[in-house]
């Protein structure tokens, strides 16, 4: 898979991409979330942890970054609340980046690209009308 | 008994002083860095903790004329929080204790919130119900005692406060979204739209994850290539505001039939909140119980709650090594030890 683009049209179509995504990841992936508010990046992580039997999964936006660990050690940050990028260090992202036993998930992590290791998942969240969303999941490596 | 507390768990620095009980001072840092850095806005770093903490406990002091020989009990914040602003805190108070010989308490973040109650002068009695809503958490929990904490529900997405600062944003009223939405939500007809309350399988639980999504898809229905007339956003604002203090409340009212309980204590910045305080004023009007909700200055993160957890835990003899390690999540079952 390089690139795959979905059509969700409810809760369990998002499931079912979960499911696929979570099976696919190895420890030490990084994985880019993209979508406005309300587009879906929380609920998506959330329901690719439940595969990996974490049930606490919530939204980082206040914490930036939530701890969690099931049959997966997951860091899941969110740059949301970011303004400038040597917060990011100062939290201690590249420590976070270089646990080769967790997965990363960043949600706005368009915000500051630069940061994030070339080789990488990026998934984009886009409304197409009021009852469909599109994903498209990219996998980018190191050329 | 002097008790100093430190948190530095998130975005603000906080130092305390805890006096035979009584607050002598309680120092926060967003209010404190015009003075200290002439109005430089504090990034959210460990950085930033790093930088003011020092000075902060320096002030501490000298505001309430003491040397940090006088002090008795060093604490600070352990977790839950970004481990990296957490360690400043904390490996501080371990310094000032190991070099000193002064007892070193590390405090859950979340034990400081939801016994900020007997900062007040009426305090809650146990047991009680406490309620915490802030912009990182949102939790019910039953309080039995000063070491039995019983988790009813928390947020499985969303937490109370996120879900205003967001939703302020969507409607493009700028940070922090509480007081935007309580101002505009005070001039709207919170009946005239009706955004869904989430129910959950697990009783006790609470979502504002499908609540945010709501409003969304209300302003791409109506407002997709228009602006928003100031009307429809207090509209909004007061509906949205209605449908999580329901969310909220609904809750509560439930516990209480299922808990005999003395009183109810609200905490967290959302506290803050009229329309939430009226509401539970009224429930527990309605249960003959006392509600406790902290003055404004213990509702947000601050280091007085810290240092009042830490002398309950030492009332109660608990001991803590020098060994104690920060951490960043809430653990699955219990709170500390």
């Amino acid at each position: 898979m390089n690139r795959v683009e979905l059509k969700l049209r409810s809760i369990e179509d998002t499931r079912i991409a979960a499911e696929n995504l979570s099976a696919k990841l190895v420890d030490g992936d990084i994985v880019m979330l993209n979508g406005e508010l309300g587009a879906g990046k929380t609920f998506f992580v959330k329901s690719i942890c439940e595969f990996w039997g974490i049930k606490n999964a919530g939204s980082p936006s206040f914490s930036i970054v939530n701890q969690y660990s099931g049959r997966r050690k997951v860091y899941h940050f969110d740059f949301y609340r970011i303004n400038k990028i040597e917060e990011l260090f100062d939290i201690g992202i590249e420590e976070y980046f270089a646990d080769k036993s967790a997965i990363t998930f960043i949600e706005w992590a368009d915000r500051f690209t630069q940061i994030i290791p070339n080789h990488h998942y990026r998934v984009d969240l886009s409304f197409i009308n009021l009852s469909e969303r599109k994903m498209v999941i990219e996998k980018r490596e190191n050329k | 008994m002097v008790i100093l507390g430190i948190e530095t768990s998130c975005d603000e620095t906080s130092v305390a002083v805890l006096l035979e009980e009584k607050v002598s001072v309680n120092l926060i840092s967003s209010q404190y860095f015009h003075e200290l850095y002439g109005g430089v806005v504090p990034e959210l770093s460990s950085r930033a903790h790093l930088q003011t903490l020092i000075p902060l406990i320096k002030k501490a002091l000298q505001k309430t004329s003491i040397s940090i020989n006088d002090v008795d009990i060093i604490a600070a914040t352990a977790g839950p929080g970004l481990i990296g602003a957490l360690l400043v805190g904390l490996n501080v108070a371990k310094g000032i204790s190991y070099s000193s010989g002064k007892v070193f308490i590390p405090v859950n973040h979340i034990e400081g919130h939801i016994f900020s109650g007997f900062l007040m002068e009426e305090k809650p009695s146990f047991p009680f119900l406490c309620l915490v809503v802030s912009g990182g958490h949102t939790l019910l929990l039953l309080v039995e005692d000063e070491l039995r904490i019983k988790r009813l529900g928390v947020t499985i997405d969303d937490s109370a406060g996120e879900a205003f600062d967001k939703t302020a944003k969507m409607l493009g009223l700028g940070y922090p979204g509480g007081p935007k939405i309580q101002y505009y939500a005070g001039m709207g007809n919170r009946t005239k739209i009706n955004f869904p309350v989430a129910r959950l399988n697990d009783k006790y639980n609470f979502s504002f994850s499908g609540l945010k999504t709501s409003v969304l898809r209300y302003l791409q229905k109506n407002y997709a290539d228009s602006e928003i007339p100031k009307s429809d956003i207090a509209d909004i604002a007061a509906a949205f505001q209605e449908a999580v203090i329901k969310a909220l409340t609904a809750n509560v009212r439930k516990a209480l039939t299922d808990y005999k309980v003395e009183s109810i204590s609200m905490v967290g910045g959302v506290a803050a909140n009229v329309s939430l305080r009226e509401k539970m004023q009224s429930i527990a009007n309605q249960h003959k119980i006392k509600l406790i909700i902290p003055a404004n200055e213990y509702c947000g993160d601050n280091a007085a709650m810290i240092a009042c957890r830490a002398l309950q835990l030492y009332k109660r003899g608990i001991k803590y090594s020098l060994n104690y390690n920060a951490f960043p999540a809430l653990s699955e079952k219990v709170f500390i030890h």
